[in-house]
């Protein structure tokens, strides 16, 4: 499913560089629920974001689904992202004037569906993360855990080959990180590949493979027992 | 391109941010109101302008006698010059085709009387063709005529003054009035739009005219209007000639500027055609300069949207925005704050000056008034020129990396 080699990546500041990755090779098979572990600082984010087309890699092949990644035009990742990618971001990044339906129908919108369509497949999504009811409730109505769940149900609406989420619950107190974990573990289970950043070691356990990134290169590369969020939930 | 949800977007962006959305639409509607107002101006002025000079024919050239003041060809300075009818044929046979209408005056005053009304006028002789220098109106009955001229016949027009105070509401038409004892019949009563005073003359032919006054050729004065298609520069030049073979017939030093004065109206017009166009000129420049102040201000408060909106713009693009969507987005909102604004207050400004408009009328402002197609075409240059200036930092924006938008706060 994703497929990256000898991925380099430096930052321009101002007269030196900053290496941030420095040769990344990885495999994500379909179905797979990957952590990315590693400190601030440790390169983690950057690989993601490069992997959901949000930001360019200087150096490497990246294959996703088959589909080399490389040198995009605008539209054209703009294409791919809303075909292959569904993104969970920490600050939820939800859009602050549309209310929760409207949110989850976005990217449908920019996949040319009707309107019809549009709102009663949003609808299922938010039926998925339990917050039907909230559906015509604006973000700032919500709590972080419902906003968080607006986000993945936004994520998921446009059906995407991959998940990716990005400290997904590094805004979130425990409980609420584990009732949006139990979510991300069912998605997998309904057999979306996901992949997760994180720096939290109990968020990676509930995952089914860890990565471990340090000063921009894999140090370790594990399968684990997953443990399931289910047991920390009522 | 306009579909529902667009119209959505739009209508939740200026809901999200009414102030803003305000400010936009009232800097924009603003500078319309500002623009039109200074064209109903310069507007008005010009009219203004023209209302002064409306008395008389635009194209009009009297010719005054008056006395040498310089010897020349044997006379002493100070003769008196005296225009005669030959002068006038001479007029006509030389410059034929170079003037329109030609007429002589021969003025005298009198003691009018009508029942037991009395006054005293004065009576022009004149030809036909002096209602059409003098632009008189007739209300009733009718003007002089060859046939008047050529059997000398005792009629008279009278000024609506005149009617007023000698026949109060007698229909004057057909009535006999008496003029220094002689008895004239009243065939036509006229009104002179620029002029009240001209109201009080009355006109008769100028051959019954003389007729009666001593038998003369003399006239007292010329009136003409040059050929209209003429311009300024040739109007100008037709009279410089005229004077100057007019001095060399009535035997006057080529340098005597007294002996007979020429007042073409072109002269004065051609002053006022100057001033008019600077006028314009300077309505257009500044015209422009809001346009601008008005385009940058759109451009400005765009740029600041985009900004504001920078993170929003990440977050589409991460979930599969084109950056041309990106650009919609934001051009689709500023177009139509600013063309519902911008016609806004272009409407209401004419409203204004529609308003206005018939109410001013002094001597040197009057009527003020703004040409549609002008204002529509301001309007529509602004809206498109904000657009343009709001096209640059849109695209810029809409081809941010996805990352960097994200980032922005």
């Amino acid at each position: 499913m994703i497929e990256i080699k000898d991925l380099h990546k430096s930052y321009k500041m101002g007269s030196n560089s900053l290496h941030v990755l420095k040769g990344i090779n990885f495999k994500a098979e379909e179905g797979e629920l990957v952590a990315i572990m590693g400190s601030s600082g440790s390169g983690k984010s950057t690989l993601l974001n490069i992997l959901g087309m949000l930001d360019e890699a200087d150096e490497g092949e990246y294959i996703l689904d088959g589909v080399p990644i490389k040198n995009l035009s605008e539209t054209k990742a703009a294409k791919y992202r809303n075909k292959f990618l569904g993104f969970i971001f920490q600050s939820f990044n939800l859009i602050n004037y549309k209310s929760a339906l409207e949110n989850v129908a976005l990217p449908l919108y920019y996949q040319k569906v009707g309107r019809k369509e549009r709102e009663s497949k949003a609808l299922k999504y938010l039926e998925q993360v339990g917050l039907k009811e909230w559906a015509h409730h604006l973000p700032n109505e919500l709590s972080g855990g419902q906003k968080q769940r607006v986000a993945i149900a936004r994520a998921m609406a446009a059906e995407p080959k991959v998940l990716l989420a990005d400290e997904p619950t590094g805004a979130l107190d425990s409980t609420t990180s584990y009732e949006v974990m139990d979510l991300i573990q069912h998605i997998n289970d309904a057999g979306n590949t996901i992949l997760v950043v994180t720096h939290e070691e109990d968020i990676a356990h509930m995952c089914k493979r860890i990565i471990h990134l340090r000063d921009g290169i894999i140090v370790e590369d594990k399968k684990i027992e997953q443990v399931r969020a289910s047991q920390y939930v009522q | 391109m306009f579909n529902r949800d667009t119209w959505q977007e739009i209508w939740h962006s200026i809901k999200n941010n009414k102030l803003r959305t305000f400010l936009t639409g009232f800097s924009v509607a603003w500078g319309i109101f500002i623009l039109v107002l200074l064209l109903a101006s310069v507007n008005g002025m010009q009219n203004g302008f023209y209302k002064q000079f409306n008395d008389d024919a635009t194209n009009s050239i009297f010719i005054y006698p008056n006395a040498t003041s310089k010897p020349y060809g044997g006379f002493e300075a100070g003769r008196r010059i005296q225009f005669k009818n030959d002068d006038l044929d001479f007029i006509k046979g030389s410059y034929a085709g170079s003037y329109e209408y030609i007429s002589p005056r021969f003025n005298r005053g009198v003691n009018a009387k009508y029942k037991q009304e009395t006054g005293t006028y004065t009576i022009v002789g004149v030809s036909p063709d002096h209602q059409l220098i003098e632009r008189t109106l007739v209300e009733n009955g009718r003007y002089l005529n060859k046939r008047d001229l050529q059997e000398r016949n005792k009629v008279l027009v009278i000024g609506d003054q005149v009617r007023k105070e000698l026949f109060k509401d007698d229909d004057p038409v057909g009535q006999f009035l008496i003029a220094n004892d002689l008895v004239f019949k009243v065939i036509g009563v006229f009104t002179d739009d620029g002029n009240e005073r001209e109201e009080s003359n009355i006109y008769a032919p100028y051959t019954t005219m003389q007729q009666i006054y001593g038998n003369t050729d003399e006239i007292n004065m010329i009136a003409m209007t040059y050929n209209p298609s003429y311009d300024f520069t040739r109007a100008l030049a037709f009279s410089d000639t005229m004077e100057e073979v007019l001095k060399r017939r009535l035997v006057i030093h080529p340098e005597d500027q007294s002996a007979f004065f020429i007042n073409n109206y072109a002269e004065g017009f051609s002053n006022i055609q100057t001033f008019s166009n600077f006028l314009t000129f300077v309505a257009i420049g500044v015209g422009v300069l809001i346009l601008i102040a008005g385009i940058v201000g759109i451009g400005n408060i765009l740029i600041f949207i985009i900004k504001e909106r920078t993170k929003e713009i990440g977050i589409r693009k991460a979930l599969g925005a084109r950056p041309i969507e990106i650009v919609k987005l934001i051009l689709m909102e500023s177009i139509v704050i600013t063309a519902l604004s911008g016609f806004g207050g272009m409407l209401f400004s004419m409203g204004v000056v529609a308003l206005i408009s018939p109410i001013v009328d002094a001597p040197a402002f009057s009527n003020p008034n703004v040409d549609n197609t002008v204002v529509i075409i301001c309007t529509v240059v602004l809206i498109l020129a904000g657009v343009l200036a709001g096209l640059v930092p849109s695209i810029r924006a809409a081809n941010v990396k996805p990352i960097d938008a994200l980032r922005a706060d």
